[in-house]
């Protein structure tokens, strides 16, 4: 049976390992030059603390058009190749051997249909976690030097572009793909079913509805004023929330109709004629910002929520976890399709 | 007594039923294919042929009743299937495999494997072994799938309408080669192979099944169906059967009446009846057409409910 799991699908193999290869090419060589620019930007700096830039290291380095296009585009390919894994591999495994009747020339042959699918199974799904195991490990090592840089590498956006979630969202995508083939039985189909799914639920549903949840966030409060709220959430954290909260406790969208009156003068005296959204600003004499002094002394605070950047390998080993669950459940459902269906 | 039999017979099914949500593709089938023998079982469109191959090769299971298939009842265990050969209707095979990968699969697939043979075979029929065989001839890919199929050193061989979609010519070398393994078998290989055209198998074939909607209609050796089956001419008269015989089919002139019947004993006489013989293939075409009349009627009654 492996003799013929691998003659089958080793072009699938080959055409995925030439792109790892280059890949790697790419992404080595930037790698280093990223990583080497910054470490000689911080020794520079080091020696020479007055210059400008050395503040705000993220903003001054890989300016360029090219390190831009490149730094944010490169992890891209590790946002959607467990989709593509997922409609490539996953779903004409068995789609393509039903509607081509195939399946009945093997199923006649001496082998059962549980070892033929168990086969497959491990030819297509230890392929999946192999193949996206290596991009992700290049991927995740050529971040270092923007992860340090922003310190954003659980924000949403990113992600589900490192460390070991990749994996197991892989092995989702394809054994949902393999399901719904087996389903179906008609590439087409489980295609369209497959996308929806995958972008609905990874795409959509994870990072807005159901990651922030692994874990109750740390919520913290400040009184109003410029970065009286940043200051203290930690960096690297990845923010849920932050909002303005009224003296009764309730948070507010828009300050103006909900200051309290004395408020809204000052507000009004400092907005720019005709353009009511910018501000003026308006000097006291103890050096605050008289609208701030309003709100704090009417009672008004700013609230955020986060989560800690020390929680980042929790949440990768949770989400992998529900992922790897759920790949699970697909090859159960594989395993009763194919047994239990006729031909 | 029970043992006898359940070596005698390489095929035996008792009321064996296949039930699509509420429709019946096969019902009460009940017939025995005695070892050595080669069956062909005919019907026309949809008349559950395909559907008693897949319960006999266990690609699909049985709504109802049972079978007996080389002394085992079928199951996806490979010591089942590993006496069977099986042709599936438009013979799939992978396209962009040629024949010798499709033979070292086989290897890879089974234990009791003979590549030399089906090799052989190919060679001699001049089949290229190099090519995909998704680019031969409908002919060239019947015959690579019959090797394959025989390479399994198979007990019991079905195939599925294997030569519905060859040319005359193709037809003729694919039965001449089946012949052949039949005959090299020397009588341990059994073969049921369905058509909806007898004539496509009659040559080859000693044994007949008909289904027709679902239901069989006849499981008997040839050789007794052509026995059992008489035509009988005499004046006019309405046709009823009786403890002698069943009718098949009528046709009435103004004068004349024709039945064809099956006896219940071949020395049936009746001097009212001028008894003559009848082929094969006009006993096929009685019972699909008695089937079909009685569909028509039943269909016709509905209507005018």
């Amino acid at each position: 049976m492996n003799w013929l799991a691998w003659r089958q699908h080793r072009k699938q193999f080959l055409i995925l390992g030439v792109i790892l290869a280059l890949y790697a090419a790419l992404l080595v060589p930037t790698g280093l030059h990223f990583w080497h620019t910054y470490q000689s930007a911080l020794s520079s700096c080091a020696q020479n603390p007055a210059n400008p830039s050395c503040s705000d290291l993220s903003g001054s380095l890989f300016q360029s058009t090219i390190d831009q296009a490149v730094l944010h585009l490169v992890p891209i390919a590790i946002l959607f190749l467990p989709l593509i894994l997922g409609l490539f591999w996953g779903v004409p495994l068995l789609s393509k051997e039903y509607a081509e009747g195939t399946n009945k020339l093997v199923w006649s042959q001496s082998v059962s249909r549980r070892k033929w699918l168990t086969v497959k199974l491990i030819w297509m799904l230890a392929g999946t976690a192999i193949f996206i195991g290596a991009f992700t490990a290049l991927a995740t090592w050529w971040s270092k030097t923007s992860n340090v840089l922003e310190m954003s590498r659980f924000d949403s956006g990113v992600f589900f572009e490192q460390g070991i979630v990749p994996v197991a969202y892989g092995l989702f995508a394809v054994s949902f793909g393999i399901m719904l083939g087996a389903w179906f039985r008609k590439t087409m189909v489980a295609l369209g079913v497959i996308l929806g799914l995958y972008i609905a639920f990874a795409f959509v549903l994870t990072p807005l509805a159901i990651r922030p949840h692994y874990m109750s966030p740390i919520t913290v409060t400040s009184p109003m004023g410029p970065d009286a709220i940043q200051s203290k959430i930690p960096k690297g954290a990845w923010v849920l929330t932050r909002s303005i909260v009224d003296n009764n406790g309730k948070s507010i969208g828009d300050i103006f109709p909900s200051a309290p009156p004395e408020c809204q003068k000052i507000i009004q005296q400092a907005q720019v004629p005709g353009h009511p959204s910018t501000f003026k600003a308006v000097p006291t004499p103890g050096g605050g910002d008289p609208i701030d002094d309003c709100l704090n002394k009417a009672g008004f605070h700013q609230v955020a929520k986060y989560q800690p950047s020390y929680r980042y390998w929790d949440f990768q080993e949770i989400e992998s976890g529900i992922y790897l669950g759920l790949a699970a459940v697909a090859v159960a459902a594989t395993y009763w399709l194919v047994l239990k269906r006729d031909a | 007594m029970s043992q006898q039999t359940l070596t005698k017979n390489a095929i035996e099914t008792k009321g064996l039923g296949k039930r699509y949500r509420s429709f019946w593709a096969l019902k009460d089938c009940s017939i025995n294919v005695p070892k050595g023998s080669v069956s062909a079982l005919v019907g026309p469109n949809g008349a559950g042929k395909t559907t008693l191959l897949k319960l006999l090769v266990s690609l699909s299971n049985p709504s109802d009743g049972s079978a007996t298939v080389l002394n085992q009842s079928p199951s996806q265990k490979p010591e089942y299937i590993s006496g069977i050969g099986y042709l599936a209707q438009e013979i799939p095979m992978y396209a962009r495999l040629n024949a010798k990968e499709h033979i070292a699969m086989g290897q890879h697939l089974n234990d009791n494997w003979d590549s030399e043979l089906a090799t052989k075979r190919l060679k001699e029929l001049s089949i290229p072994l190099d090519r995909p065989v998704g680019k031969l001839s409908g002919g060239q890919r019947a015959q690579v799938a019959l090797g394959l199929a025989l390479a399994k050193k198979p007990k019991l061989l079905l195939l599925d309408e294997p030569v519905a979609a060859l040319d005359p010519l193709a037809r003729v070398d694919f039965l001449k080669s089946l012949a052949h393994a039949v005959t090299d078998a020397e009588g341990e290989l059994t073969v049921v192979m369905s058509s909806h055209l007898l004539a496509d198998l009659e040559r080859v074939s000693d044994h007949l099944i008909i289904l027709a909607s679902g239901e069989t209609q006849l499981c008997d050796d040839v050789e007794h169906v052509l026995k059992t089956h008489k035509l009988l001419v005499g004046k006019r008269q309405n046709a009823v059967n009786d403890d002698k015989y069943t009718v098949i089919q009528q046709s009435h002139t103004a004068r004349e009446s024709t039945m064809l019947v099956r006896l219940e004993d071949i020395k049936y006489h009746d001097e009212r009846w001028h008894i003559r013989d009848v082929d094969l293939e006009e006993i096929v075409l009685a019972y699909m057409g008695q089937k079909r009349d009685l569909a028509d009627t039943m269909a016709a009654k509905g209507g005018t409910q």
